[in-house]
């Protein structure tokens, strides 16, 4: 005979609505913010987003963090957060890694937690510090002084250990570059091949370049950033906006710059996106608890989709994949997206993407469709520019298109916005927002 | 023994330099992993003839990753490529027809001559491929593709379809010095869907070692699914003769690409034998196969340890060369007993008790000396020549299985047997094919793994020759 059980209260179905987000300025690396590691920036705008929200620290179930370079020593961000800033000791932490995406991976695990009834109120977002990547040793050089690192010593050992040491050059520390593991390729040389097989001109991705630094230094000076961008106290002065932004930049100043990745190539420091330093915080909740606390929900997920295509093709292409997926699952079609924001990691990708989602023939090939997904109105595509002009600190990324949709569709009447980003390793992730009443 | 015109770049710089009239071979460009997702990736293939298999070939190339150049007397011909294209990013380029722009080259030439009626049509192979053949890159790939000459109504037609493999062979022996190979396709009419895996194949470098020759694509045995990549995942793979030379290439090959190998030798092979297994994670299976109680052991050991089999290679075989005036009995029976005797009764076995599984795929291994007859082999061609008709036969039996039955006649490649041969005939041997050199065990086995992947099914009872293009046999 069956034993009569209680009924479980595990798994409930809930929604998860998106309170408020806000991050730091976007920050050249190796500029202002060269003392402030991820963990330091990740703490600033967490306490901003606290602060803001006067949410009562012990109604936070957790913290979800995305970052792509983690501070080897304590990689666990997101809780190194919550002691950092003294919050209650259950407040449980998890770091995710997603390359590019793992900002927007964060968030939609904490959206995931909520809806699954694990969680009710979750602090998500991301942060990275390319001023702080560790220079790594060689593999070599590690195993090699191992015998050093444990146990005592014998001055045999430490002439062993010198012995190994030769030649120099193999045990000096590398630097660090934006490669893929499997490929060897460096992402900018991975763009160039995607403007050369899309056929994406100089001139398309200077002129998209120019767009996006001006329609965000109009968004800058507007104030439309204002309420989810805080001001940092750094060592060498405060800093209040972003600084990549180039307001005054023209097409024909882009023009004249030198391709990186190749000699005729068509890929600059103009029209790719630079390194940043930055952290973005996007607060979660389920709805009931929300209204009971007294918040007003800005927007919430429709859907999200996370694909990967081969890297070693078309590396940065996963978005044209992503974004039809996530409509699919939202039940919705582009034509039905009040606003579509990209992450733009290269001029090239970003329009290769938009070439793709337009193509008959990608449609029927690569996702199995009879009509294109659609061409992109410009007017409604990275309205307020993107990671070209904003800058790009990996992790925080996702989180901070979060919160810029999210705001826009509280603030304007606006119904829904489509998030689309590429990542590193040939991966490609996008979501649907809905406004929420 | 190396070959010294092709391994030392002393000896072919000095050949060179000195204007010596020896044609240095051209060393071929051979693949290095498994099976890629993009075989063809940034290859700049010029498709051209008058054929209705655009549509095909449009998405086959574009998603091997080849740039598509299309010939025709306006940019109308891109139609079909354009969608490919997009999906693949792989954007075709048009090229007039009857001329190829100053200064541009290309790794492959496609000839789509499915659509040609009489023998005048024959000239269009001329008119599209004269601009273009001095243009190909070194290791350069030429396929030819038909409808088979025996399907066709009037005579006339046959005639002009046959044509198309005359002319790829002598193609062949023009251009094998530049290390490019040629051969010829015939699809018959509703197989076009099985043209990809053989196109793929043909255009990359695993096929460095086979020209001149013709592959017939027919709808003939069951079977529909193909991976590009991994292609024998789960299967199991049994390799006769495996502890080494082309047996040992092979049972590589199979395992790279997913296939659990059980490597079958002599008792007295044990030790090369597990060291394949061993290095390819595979298994050992230690049998004489002339036992007679050899097929019964297989198929039980098959069967029991593995719950069947996917693909079968018998590669084991024997020389025991004497003018038929001089040899023994004993030379006879053993050549023919191990070489055909043993292949028939072990795969008779593995079918009767069903141990080969549906969509199986045997490969057995023939020889061009066993099709062109050569002296003091009257034993081993005999075996040799039986595998042809043997295969022929056996693959309209078990086409309804989806089993695929096909031969592999190697040419002169570079084995411990070959490296016995006295120095003159070697070296006379090597020069003989058409990209002037032996091959090398892995370009057979490469062929081996080609027809025993799922995506093969549209080539069975065809013996394939890897022999550079040799002159011998036909």
């Amino acid at each position: 005979m069956k034993m009569a059980r209680k009924k479980s209260s595990w798994g409930k179905k809930q929604r998860a609505v998106i309170v408020t987000g806000v991050r730091t300025p976007f920050v050249k690396a190796f500029g202002k913010f060269l003392e402030l590691d991820s963990i330091d920036l990740a703490d600033i705008a967490v306490k901003s987003l606290l602060e803001r929200t006067d949410l009562p620290h012990e109604e936070i179930d957790s913290i979800v963090w995305g970052g792509v370079i983690l501070p080897a020593l304590a990689p666990n961000i997101a809780r190194e957060v919550a002691l950092d800033l003294r919050l209650p000791p259950t407040v449980e932490g998890m770091t995710c890694t997603r390359a590019c995406a793992s900002g927007l991976q964060a968030v939609t695990l904490a959206a995931a937690a909520i809806e699954r009834g694990e969680a009710d109120v979750v602090i998500a977002g991301g942060s990275d510090s390319t001023s702080n990547a560790p220079l790594n040793l060689p593999q070599k050089a590690v195993h090699a002084l191992a015998p050093l690192a444990f146990g005592k010593a014998t001055p045999a050992d430490y002439l062993g250990v010198l012995s190994q040491m030769m030649p120099i050059t193999e045990i000096l520390p590398k630097m660090p570059k934006i490669a893929e593991r499997t490929t060897g390729e460096v992402m900018g040389e991975s763009a160039e091949s995607m403007a050369r097989r899309n056929e994406i001109t100089r001139q398309a991705q200077d002129h998209f370049a120019e767009r996006s630094h001006h329609r965000a230094a109009a968004a800058i000076a507007s104030g439309r950033f204002d309420d989810e961008v805080t001001a940092v106290e750094a060592s060498g002065g405060g800093v209040y906006a972003d600084n990549i932004v180039r307001g005054d930049t023209t097409f024909e100043k882009l023009s004249k710059l030198r391709p990186v990745f190749a000699k005729d190539g068509t890929v600059t420091a103009g029209n790719a996106s630079p390194l940043t330093d930055g952290a973005a915080a996007v607060l979660l909740m389920s709805e009931e608890k929300a209204r009971a606390l007294g918040y007003k929900p800005l927007a919430a997920f429709r859907s999200w989709a996370y694909v990967g295509v081969d890297p070693a093709d078309q590396l940065l292409i996963g978005p044209a994949l992503a974004m039809p997926k996530a409509l699919d699952r939202a039940g919705m079609e582009l034509k039905d997206m009040s606003v579509v924001d990209m992450h733009e990691a290269f001029a090239a990708q970003v329009l290769s993407v938009t070439k793709a989602l337009a193509s008959k023939g990608f449609a029927e090939v690569r996702l199995g469709k009879s009509k294109p997904v659609g061409e992109i109105d410009e007017d409604n595509f990275n309205i307020y520019g993107g990671s070209l002009s904003i800058g790009h600190p990996f992790g925080a990324t996702g989180a901070r298109m979060v919160t810029t949709m999210a705001n826009e569709l509280a603030s304007t009447g606006k119904e829904t916005a489509l998030l689309g980003i590429c990542a590193a390793g040939g991966l490609g992730a996008a979501a649907v927002l809905e406004a929420v009443d | 023994m190396t070959d010294l015109l092709l391994e030392n770049q002393n000896a072919r710089k000095l050949i060179k330099t000195l204007g010596l009239p020896i044609p240095v071979p051209e060393k071929l460009a051979r693949a290095t992993g498994p099976y890629e997702e993009r075989p063809l990736d940034d290859k700049k293939v010029l498709v051209c003839g008058a054929g209705g298999l655009q549509t095909v070939l449009a998405q086959i190339l574009t998603k091997a990753g080849a740039n598509p150049w299309v010939a025709g007397d306006s940019d109308a011909v891109l139609e079909p490529f354009i969608g490919p294209g997009e999906a693949w990013a792989r954007t075709p380029r048009w090229v007039p027809s009857g001329d190829a722009p100053e200064g541009e080259r290309v790794d492959a030439i496609v000839f789509d001559g499915t659509g040609l009626e009489s023998p005048d049509d024959l000239r269009q192979l001329y008119d599209y491929m004269h601009p273009w053949i001095r243009r190909l890159n070194r290791s350069g790939r030429v396929v030819v593709i038909g409808r088979p000459a025996s399907d066709a109504k009037k005579p006339a037609r046959a005639a002009t379809r046959a044509g198309l493999e005359g002319f790829t062979r002598s193609l062949a022996k023009e251009i094998g010095a530049n290390g490019t190979i040629a051969n010829s396709v015939f699809v018959e009419e509703g197989a076009e869907n099985r043209l990809g895996p053989v196109l793929r194949f043909l255009l990359s470098p695993r096929s460095a070692f086979i020209s001149c020759q013709p592959f017939h694509v027919t709808k003939l045995a069951k079977g529909d699914e193909a991976p590009d990549t991994h292609v024998l995942g789960g299967k199991v793979a049994l390799v006769t003769g495996a502890a080494r030379g082309i047996g040992e290439a092979t049972a590589e090959l199979l395992a790279a690409e997913g296939a659990h190998v059980v490597c079958l030798d002599r008792p007295a092979d044990d030790g090369p034998c597990s060291k394949v297994a061993q290095r390819i994670g595979g298994s050992v299976l230690l049998v004489d196969i002339t036992d007679e109680d050899a097929p019964a052991r297989i198929a039980n050991e098959l069967k029991e340890r593995f719950g069947g089999v996917d693909v079968v290679v018998h590669n084991a075989g024997v020389t025991r060369d004497k003018t038929l005036g001089r040899m023994a009995p004993d030379a006879w029976d053993m050549a023919v007993d191990i070489n055909l005797g043993a292949v028939i009764r072990i795969t008779d076995r593995l079918l009767e008790d069903e141990v080969l599984r549906p969509g199986g795929r045997i490969v057995c291994l023939s020889s061009v000396s066993g099709i062109a007859g050569n002296r003091g082999q009257t034993n081993y061609s005999a075996s040799k020549a039986g595998i042809v008709g043997f295969v022929e036969a056996l693959a309209v039996r078990v086409a309804k299985k989806g089993i695929t039955v096909n031969a592999i006649a190697p040419g002169f490649i570079e084995t411990r047997l070959t490296s016995a041969m006295p120095v003159a005939i070697r070296e006379v041997a090597r020069r003989m094919s058409a990209v002037g050199q032996g091959g090398k065990p892995e370009d057979v086995g490469q062929a081996i793994t080609f027809l025993a992947t799922p995506g093969a099914v549209g080539v069975t009872g065809a013996t394939v020759r890897v022999c550079g293009g040799a002159l011998m046999g036909a």
